[in-house]
């Protein structure tokens, strides 16, 4: 009798385990998932809705429909702005992969003792405001700016006939860009080749390889993942990025992001439009994430 | 000069002492101007908060706080508080997406537009003390339907600025916005329709603010055209002034007020008023349909209609101002803008702006402008 009430006792404490596993689950992942519901999946219904006019900011009757979608297909001129986008920010992307790798390589595999130091003065910049180290280009690159400066100091250049190329272009926008993501790209390199099992490396030397080879064998097909995990991390914000161009892009260095910006603002508004554009982007982002991360084994360093 | 809020005690029109009796329960009424009095102060008293204004950067607590100090003085508690519009369709954008202010600033040209939109409610201008002495001409441009929904304020031009010791215009036209010469030097004015109608001025189209779809396409395709020229299409008056002062821009679209502050910066500069006669702005305040504080807007709009807030803007910002008893210090400023002139903003001497039909369709095809 006594060893049955044990047994039964037994069976309901593990059902109560059970019951709490069970529980465990939803319970950790509900306010992550309804954070992403809220403020993620509902405002990208609302602007589905007002890109087929389910919604419209203007007062009365608007049919449903995909208008917009069309005038986007048909559209050489926005097809366009996101092709020199897309352009422009895989320009970016590649040159600051190229820079930041080396960078990466050098505090991770160079075993000083300071690597942490260097990391921390690496992302110091993001101590400042986003908008104050844009602004601080402006003042390097003007016509008067440092750079000019300096040209017509030295009498390589005219005072009157200054490299205006350098700011309101798309070089000055490209430029400003790879500055103030190099860190961002800098880090998950640093991370992947942080966690390089140096064994390998002491293995391809035991067998005869060069530093040359064993980096070209084993460190860089191991960090390719990192590398292209910080392509994506600067790939994604720059293409729809509006905020720098918009400061020292000029005519030349307007983006699609800019465009989405101005349709929902001070162009007269036309969110119909805004919102086609601005979910056509998110889904070529989303669609090239995808097939990039699979054949890069992104998930390595970013999962 | 009178006191605002000594106007609104005094001149209660029938509607208001309806309105006070609602708000009294009809007690203020039956006891008369001493109930009126009381239940007029509990009607400002209940117009609580700050006053919410959307209005353009430099006219807030950015630099233009001489022109509403009388307001402030006399409403302490309820001081204004700003947000900021880059232009109309900004404006609409705001409102649209649930900004909620007391009253506005847009242009000449849109107040038809936003007369018929539900958006705005008229003005009661003998709550406006100074209304007397703004310039009649500029009150007939706020009407609409003999309803003033516009109290017209600053007034200027959109016409040319340029470097005189760099600059030598062939002739005096907007054409100048697109010489080959000056490639990389040149700032256009980003506005839904106002680069389109330039284009139509410089063509000589009928009517440039309602072109037809050929005469839109041939101003977009020029403007296209000649886009490659055009260093920065400016939507803050401050990044062009910048740009114009150090040296990047020679030529800009502007506003008289880039003129004042070039020349303070000792540039040599000249404000070219086209052959094809510059376009010419008032500024109108308009209050919001369903505003929280329309008394306190009156007496806002009041203050900035008055002679030294008109006389501090000429002498600061160059800007023409409505009251006509306003004039600035300089002789010379006088004479550039033309401010002594009452019809300044229309024929011979400029096209005052004005509604423009299809304004959805420009704004389309400047957008595709400056996306190509």
């Amino acid at each position: 009798m006594a060893r049955g009430e044990g047994r039964l006792t037994d069976i309901g404490a593990r059902r109560r385990r059970r019951a709490r596993r069970a529980l465990t689950t939803p319970g950790l992942l509900g306010l992550p998932v309804a954070w992403l519901a809220v403020f993620f999946l509902v405002p990208i219904g609302i602007v589905a809705a007002y890109s087929i006019d389910a919604l419209a900011i203007f007062p009365g009757k608007h049919p449903i429909t995909l208008d917009g979608w069309r005038e986007l297909l048909h559209s050489g001129i926005y097809l366009g702005l996101f092709w020199k986008s897309v352009k422009m920010s895989l320009i970016v992307s590649a040159i600051v992969v190229l820079l930041a790798y080396p960078l990466a390589y050098y505090l991770a595999l160079s075993g000083t003792k300071r690597k942490y130091v260097l990391l921390l003065i690496l992302i110091a910049p993001f101590l400042t405001s986003y908008l104050l180290r844009v602004l601080a280009w402006k003042v390097i690159l003007g016509s008067q700016g440092v750079v000019n400066s300096f040209l017509f100091w030295t009498g390589l250049r005219s005072p009157d006939h200054p490299i205006e190329q350098l700011l309101y272009s798309r070089f000055a926008v490209m430029l400003v860009l790879a500055y103030i993501w190099l860190p961002f790209v800098a880090l998950p390199i640093f991370v992947s080749l942080e966690n390089l099992d140096m064994r390998l490396l002491e293995a391809a030397s035991d067998l005869g390889a060069t530093r040359w080879q064993a980096f070209l064998r084993v460190t860089l097909p191991l960090s390719a993942p990192g590398a292209a995990a910080a392509f994506l991390f600067i790939f994604i914000p720059t293409v729809g990025e509006f905020v720098t161009p918009s400061l020292v892009g000029g005519t030349s260095g307007y983006m699609y992001g800019n465009q989405i910006s101005d349709l929902f603002g001070t162009g007269f508004p036309d969110w119909r439009t805004g919102s086609v554009l601005a979910l056509f982007l998110l889904a070529v982002i989303a669609s090239f994430t995808l097939v990039f991360s699979r054949f890069t084994r992104t998930s390595q360093v970013v999962g | 000069m009178e006191n605002g809020d000594g106007i609104i005690q005094r001149r209660l029109t029938r509607q208001d002492l309806l309105k006070l009796a609602a708000v009294t329960g009809g007690a203020g009424i039956v006891a008369g101007r001493a109930g009126a009095a009381g239940a007029m102060r509990a009607q400002l008293a209940a117009e609580s908060g700050r006053l919410q204004v959307l209005d353009w950067a430099g006219y807030g607590n950015d630099g233009g706080q001489a022109m509403f100090a009388q307001y402030v003085k006399q409403h302490p508690a309820n001081k204004p508080q700003f947000t900021y519009m880059t232009n109309e369709a900004d404006a609409l954008a705001k409102l649209h997406a649930g900004l909620e202010p007391d009253l506005f600033r847009p242009y000449v040209g849109w107040v038809k537009y936003f007369a018929t939109s539900g958006l705005v409610q008229p003005w009661d201008p003998s709550l406006i003390s100074n209304f007397k002495h703004l310039n009649p001409f500029m009150v007939k441009a706020g009407q609409y339907n003999g309803k003033q929904y516009g109290i017209p304020d600053d007034w200027g031009f959109d016409a040319i600025l340029y470097r005189a010791d760099k600059v030598k215009p062939k002739s005096r036209s907007f054409n100048l916005l697109w010489d080959e010469r000056y490639k990389g030097k040149i700032a256009w004015y980003d506005d839904p329709v106002l680069m389109l109608t330039v284009a139509g001025l410089y063509f000589g189209f009928k009517d440039p603010w309602n072109q037809t779809d050929a005469e839109l396409k041939k101003s977009q395709q020029l403007l296209i055209s000649k886009k490659h020229l055009v260093r920065l299409i400016w939507s803050s008056e401050t990044d062009m002034d910048n740009a114009f002062a150090s040296g990047d821009l020679w030529i800009a679209y502007a506003w008289p007020n880039d003129w004042v502050q070039m020349k303070a910066k000792k540039l040599n500069v000249v404000y070219m008023h086209p052959k094809e006669k510059p376009i010419a702005w008032v500024g109108m305040f308009m209050l919001l349909q369903g505003a929280a504080r329309p008394k306190l807007a009156h007496a806002y709009v009041n203050a900035w209609s008055s002679a030294p807030s008109g006389k501090w803007l000429e002498d600061n910002y160059g800007y023409g101002h409505a009251n006509t008893v306003a004039r600035p210090s300089s002789s010379d400023l006088l004479k550039a803008l033309q401010l002594s002139n009452p019809r300044a903003v229309t024929l011979p001497n400029a096209y005052l702006d004005r509604d423009v039909p299809r304004r959805a369709v420009y704004a389309r095809l400047w957008q595709e402008v400056k996306a190509a």
